[in-house]
């Protein structure tokens, strides 16, 4: 099934607008409210062999997508379109963080990150060869987690003090037990396979503040996928996240001691809710020095994240200059202090 | 590249600056340093001491004594160097001095500062003199051991007073392996954060109205107590100090058998 929204007003295919947070029509500039959009402007095709193979309602070109794509343009005439049978039934997702941040501000806050970049060769700052910047609902999976933890340890508390010409070291041992329960609330993680899952783990954190209940004029515009991996098979890797923050949790607990160590260590964690929620993310392509380097902005906040290219002469520089700098502190200070500078 | 260009620029300048101040000089009209009444160095041994002598005297003001004698009576080499220094300064009208006594027969040596060298070469400086020095005492290396007296005690002497001038903190290696390391790990830092860093913390994600402890126990089970002595200044192990010459003059010294 194919979907696309037309215009009340002049029939055009209307995209969303990250400005807004409306659908807007970019031949007449009509803004429409998503909730309340008319039912009878949504275009709504099913295909006689469906899942194989979607035609573009305006110019009938067939739209070629990859299996995951939910949301593209037709690549003849460009109109936005919806994959809907690739968002309803276990494929619909519950919530999404619409665009806050458009194409062009997405262009100048890229240009920004890289005018930032100490390490970066010099032509790499200009900002100037974005070859294509690619707005994506990214699919995750968000986890509110519930979960108890057991834990025992010997702590020690050691104290010095002096009497006459002996010193005297005290140590109290202590048997620490500590039990408690664990909340962790809309945990995400990547489930998207071509996603690095590194660099969108920088890419947090997203303001949960906008999370909306999913619809799909929100991706009228913009390239989505569905998942490729299922809320079960992501669990470890999010149990993986959440360790080190029990981690320190636990150690929280447990304070006023010189020394803890850990006897056991019982965590369980299991999920209490999942959404399926699609997060804004600004794929950047950039050419520099004929090799494509790939970024990713949070379509949300403009936090960049991505491997840029790394100018040896300018680390060289840097590591000489602090160095240096350093050296001559260094030998300021004991000038000060010694009076001596050799 | 200017900015570097330019931080360069400063340091060498104030480098300059820094050499420039170090180098003052006053001069004391001595004309004899060595008293070698136990014959201990060669005629062209007592020569060369006396150049290097006269040269660090120069430098700091302070006149660079050596007083060796071969006395098996000698009850105390402190009162023998003192008896020597009152008659030494009212005949030369020098009060700044840095005196090293031997006795060869009662195998002493003592190390006393008098008058700005009280300060200079105080009685930490003193013994980290003698540090340096015993070895090539023990060997038999005496003119070894003066001319290295000279070299580190001047060298101290340049420190401001008070200060330990064999900390770390002034030697250069040490220096400059933290230049380097600080270096090294600031730019490491910034390679390593080139792509972007993970801003989530434990707090992000975490449901504080949902956490809570709900069992807690701090039993105390036993308590183990160990003892130690207070472990003793070090004094550089039978040095005997400062004190005053018969003469009401008061220095700064320290000594050793070697």
């Amino acid at each position: 099934m194919v979907i696309q929204y037309k215009c009340p007003n002049c029939g055009s295919d209307m995209a969303f607008d990250s400005e807004s947070g409306h659908l807007s029509c970019p031949s007449c500039g009509r803004q429409d409210d998503i909730e309340t959009f008319p039912e009878t402007n949504i275009l709504r095709k099913f295909d006689p062999e469906e899942a194989k193979e979607y035609h573009c309602e305006n110019c009938g070109a067939v739209i070629l997508t990859e299996a995951e794509t939910t949301a593209t343009h037709c690549s003849f005439c460009g109109a936005p379109v919806l994959l809907a049978d690739r968002l309803t039934g276990d494929l619909a997702p519950a919530k999404v963080i619409p665009f806050t941040i458009s194409k062009d501000e997405a262009v100048a806050a890229f240009r920004k990150w890289t005018k930032n970049g100490r390490l970066t060769p010099p032509g790499f700052a200009s900002g100037d060869r974005i070859k294509k910047m690619t707005g994506m609902y990214v699919p995750f999976w968000l986890y509110d987690i519930d979960g108890k933890a057991d834990v025992a340890a010997l702590a020690t508390r050691v104290r010095n003090y002096t009497r006459g010409d002996t010193i005297y070291t005290e140590t109290d041992f202590y048997d620490v037990r500590r039990e408690m329960d664990l909340s962790y609330l809309k945990v995400p993680a990547d489930a998207s396979e071509k996603m690095d899952d590194e660099l969108m783990d920088k890419l947090e954190p997203y303001d949960y503040g906008e999370l909306k209940d999913f619809r799909m004029p929100y991706l009228a515009g913009y390239l989505a996928e569905k998942y490729d991996y299922d809320d079960e098979a992501l669990f470890s890797r999010v149990e993986s996240k959440i360790i080190p923050y029990i981690d320190s949790y636990i150690s929280s607990t447990i304070a006023g001691y010189s020394t803890v160590s850990y006897t056991n260590k019982q965590i369980q964690a299991h999920k209490k809710n999942v959404y399926y929620t699609l997060f804004p993310v600004w794929m950047v392509y950039y050419d520099f020095e004929n090799k494509e380097h790939t970024f990713a902005m949070n379509g949300q906040t403009g936090k960049v994240v991505g491997k840029p290219p790394i100018s040896a002469f300018k680390v060289a520089a840097w590591f000489t200059g602090i160095a240096a700098s350093a050296f001559a502190v260094l030998k300021v200070i004991s000038f000060a202090v010694g009076g001596v500078l050799w | 590249m200017r900015d570097f260009q330019s931080k360069w620029l400063m340091t060498l300048y104030f480098l300059l600056i820094f050499i420039g101040i170090g180098g003052v000089s006053a001069s004391a009209a001595v004309d004899q340093r060595v008293y070698d009444n136990a014959n201990l160095l060669s005629d062209s041994e007592i020569a060369e001491l006396e150049a290097v002598a006269a040269e660090h005297s120069g430098r700091h003001g302070t006149d660079f004594l050596f007083l060796t004698s071969e006395d098996p009576e000698a009850f105390d080499v402190v009162d023998y160097m003192g008896d020597f220094f009152d008659a030494w300064a009212a005949e030369n009208g020098q009060e700044n001095a840095v005196l090293l006594t031997m006795n060869i027969a009662t195998r002493d040596v003592y190390l006393a500062g008098f008058g700005t060298a009280e300060t200079t070469l105080d009685n930490q400086r003193v013994n980290l003199v003698l540090d340096r020095i015993l070895p090539e005492m023990q060997r038999g290396d005496y003119a070894g051991a003066f001319r290295e007296t000279v070299t580190t005690a001047s060298r101290y002497m340049e420190f401001r007073p008070g200060v330990n001038p064999e900390s770390i903190f002034f030697k250069n290696w040490f220096q400059l392996a933290v230049a380097l390391l600080l270096g090294g790990g600031i730019v490491g830092f910034m390679v390593y954060n080139s792509g972007g860093r993970v801003t989530t913390t434990a707090s992000t994600y975490f449901d504080g109205d949902n956490s809570r402890v709900t069992g807690k126990l701090d039993q105390f089970r036993n308590k183990t107590i160990s003892r130690r002595k207070v472990p003793k200044k070090s004094g550089g192990g039978g040095g005997f100090g400062g004190g005053s010459t018969g003469g009401g003059r008061s220095f700064s010294g320290g000594g050793r058998k070697f």
